[in-house]
């Protein structure tokens, strides 16, 4: 079989995968967002309404305060604060002061347990320690005299995006922690050993060595951590469900609770879809800027 | 006996057990309630009364039942006996999701006949159809620890909406304990549903009714809706209410009942279930100890106490394969024998039982609520989706809540969407 048929051929599989799990659903998904589909309407289907989901949603009062919520609170903050904590924890886990204590070992594998939680869990278990009135942390707060009544914080419009971004964190942490541990012991000895002869303080050397070598790895977990976040219902959801009031909502539960609790699938589907547009051009983003350069490296 | 003979005796054998198997009918029931344990026992006496027929329970959390169900239904699946909201029939009907239940209730009766059941006209369908079997009914009632109330100098039971924030605002002064302690979370399922609909329909108010012409229209004002959402937000401001309420939802969260165990809060609203947990749980920690509890009406505005008319209903699913033998497990579910051995957290929805309960002191409050129990009505028989209204509602009140919208805008929008769903 000549070359000219014989890869397409080999890509067909892969192809038509993507069709049946990728592109069909979201076909469907656009076709939906034109009618007016209700969960109860399943069996007899929607009309046709047009444009009418979209001008809706984008008119919506709520619409720009989930979307605030969506891109600042769950995901840029989030993200932000990831790569800043995981950068200085992977520091400190390769720090020669854990070296000479001999606890690397221990904190790389203590490390592993809030990764290794499944995220319901770790909703769970925070939404416990957070409790108003019988949570942990309230009772040590107010044990150490800091507090004097406690605080409701999944509930106190002041403390519960704090909150949901704590649980993110301890939950995914490890996971950005670890890769920036890998690519720090992957900076080359002799740099450093360059720049501690020229007088390099430790400052200098992290700023000037350490970290345009981490540069490209710091932008592909950026940008990962955002297609991770920006579409995360479980956080949201389990630990207030988008609430109090409306106040956490986010694109992802907003999905959820037009089709599934106000039963408007139609409705549902032009969130989605709204959704999916803001993920392409992050996806164009990863492309231009990561993707496109690896590929030209390699070529 | 020879080898050859033995050996054809046991491949009959195995064949005709092999055969009974592969003949017998195999149902699901799928069950929302926490009573899975004795659900299972009654569907073991069911198989054995009814050989040959097999039944999966399957569990689910109510508040991803219905939507779950729907779903299913729709692609051709779904378990063939369903536990239902007494609102849920007429809508899931519509839908296709139910199978009609007139043949079977003329040809095979159920006990007592399908008259003795209450609030069967929810599970009417529009064209005439039943979709529903009325299982369980209940109603809320307040619960008050009396031991609570003696120590906060409370005498007398509150009747009105007012005397409930006293007695709450007091027992957290003098005590130091959580007064009336109810959820005010938004999510779906929210409590704050039911409080605020009991407090508009003592009012003389509710958020549809049905007008002269049998059109559906709001039977509230956003003045009154205001009023509801200060009402209940004062009991967080005042603090006896703890703001920590403010992300609870349920009215059996366990902080709640937990709570009225322990003796950390002094009033508590719920259904006879979760009352009836209660007690348990505190006759088993504290033996010997008579429980400090009773029961009563909720309070009362122009138009009396009133609360909603609550149960479950069992139906089934237009897909199933086998609708006779889940007409014979609905049947066996709603025997009375069987709600009083298995299910007895529960009042059976049936005119018969219910007159031959023995309430007793503890209980006496649902019993006198039953009595001013009304339906829902206007909301079920309106085009609004309850579930929709419910969750707008517990929105609104929410983000009146937090801050979030002012009272006047809360109660607004809320008001303009039931008008729009209305429509």
């Amino acid at each position: 079989m000549s070359e000219r048929y014989f890869v397409p051929l080999m890509l067909a599989p892969v192809f038509v995968f993507l069709f049946f799990f990728y592109g069909f659903p979201t076909l469907s998904n656009l076709f939906y967002s034109f009618t007016d589909l209700s969960l109860l309407g399943l069996k007899k289907g929607g009309s046709f309404v047009g444009f009418k989901n979209y001008i809706d949603l984008l008119s919506s009062k709520d619409f720009f305060r989930v979307l605030w919520n969506t891109l600042f609170w769950l995901t840029g903050f989030s993200v932000f604060l990831r790569i800043v904590l995981g950068l200085l924890l992977a520091l400190l886990l390769n720090s020669a002061t854990l070296r000479y204590y001999r606890l690397t070992t221990f904190s790389r594998v203590l490390l592993l347990v809030p990764w290794a939680t499944p995220p319901i869990v770790a909703v769970v278990v925070w939404s416990w320690l957070l409790d108003g009135r019988h949570g942990v942390i309230n009772k040590t707060l107010h044990g150490l005299g800091l507090i004097d009544t406690p605080i409701a914080f999944l509930a106190n419009i002041h403390t519960v995006w704090p909150s949901i971004i704590t649980i993110i964190l301890w939950n995914t942490l490890p996971l950005v922690t670890l890769t920036f541990l890998a690519g720090l012991q992957s900076v080359p000895n002799e740099l450093m050993e360059a720049a501690d002869i020229d007088g390099a303080g430790a400052i200098s050397r992290f700023y000037h060595v350490t970290l345009p070598h981490l540069m490209p790895t710091i932008v592909v977990m950026s940008l990962l951590l955002v297609f991770w976040t920006f579409n995360n219902f479980v956080y949201v959801w389990l630990a207030t469900g988008a609430g109090p009031g409306l106040f956490t909502n986010v694109l992802a539960t907003e999905i959820y609770i037009k089709g599934f609790i106000d039963f408007e699938l139609g409705f549902s589907s032009s969130v989605g879809m709204v959704m999916a547009a803001m993920m392409a051009f992050f996806g164009l983003i990863y492309f231009r800027f990561v993707a496109l350069r690896e590929f030209r490296e390699i070529m | 006996m020879k080898a050859s003979t033995l050996i054809s005796f046991l491949t009959a054998m195995v064949l005709m057990v092999l055969a009974t198997f592969a003949s017998a009918i195999e149902l699901s029931f799928r069950f929302n309630d926490p009573e899975s344990r004795e659900m299972r026992a009654a569907l073991d006496q069911f198989e054995q009364e009814n050989p040959g027929v097999k039944v999966e329970l399957q569990t689910i959390a109510w508040g991803q039942s219905r939507a779950q169900f729907l779903r299913e239904a729709a692609v051709g699946e779904g378990p063939d006996v369903v536990h239902i909201a007494f609102v849920w029939p007429r809508d899931m009907g519509s839908a296709g999701a139910l199978h009609p239940l007139n043949e079977f209730i003329k040809s095979k009766p159920i006990q007592n006949g399908f008259e003795d059941f209450i609030a069967t006209e929810l599970s009417i369908g529009t064209n005439g159809n039943i979709y529903g079997v009325p299982w369980t009914t209940d109603t809320w009632a307040m619960v008050y620890r009396t031991d609570i109330l003696e120590d906060a100098g409370i005498k007398n039971i509150p009747r009105s909406w007012g005397e409930l924030r006293e007695a709450s605002r007091a027992i957290h002064e003098k005590t130091g304990k959580v007064g009336f302690g109810f959820p005010g979370g938004s999510a779906s399922s929210n409590t704050i549903w039911f409080l605020a609909n009991y407090f508009w329909w003592s009012r003389d108010y509710a958020l549809v009714i049905e007008a002269d012409d049998k059109s559906f229209k709001t039977g509230i004002t956003v003045q009154e809706i205001v009023k509801a959402m200060k009402y209940f937000k004062s009991f967080f401001d005042e603090g006896h209410n703890p703001e920590a309420m403010l992300g609870v939802n349920s009215w059996f969260d366990p902080s709640i009942l937990e709570g009225m165990i322990n003796g950390e809060q002094g009033i508590a609203i719920m259904p006879p279930q979760q009352f009836k947990q209660i007690l348990a749980a505190f006759k088993e920690r504290n033996p010997g100890k008579n429980p400090p509890f009773i029961t009563a009406t909720t309070p009362g505005g122009s138009a009396g106490p009133k609360t909603h008319l609550g149960g479950r209903m069992l139906g089934i699913n237009s897909n199933t394969k086998h609708p006779e033998a889940a007409w014979k497990l609905v049947e066996f579910m709603t025997r009375e024998q069987v709600l009083t051995k298995y299910y007895g957290n529960q009042f059976p929805a049936q005119k018969t039982p219910l007159q031959s309960i023995e309430f007793g002191p503890a209980l006496g409050g649902f019993a006198e609520q039953l009595t001013l129990a009304r339906s829902w009505g206007a909301y079920s028989d309106g085009p609004a989706q309850i579930g929709s209204m419910w969750d707008d509602t517990g929105r609104a009140f929410g983000s009146a809540f937090i801050g979030e919208k002012s009272f006047k805008e809360a109660a607004s929008e809320l008001l303009q969407s039931v008008e729009k769903q209305l429509k």
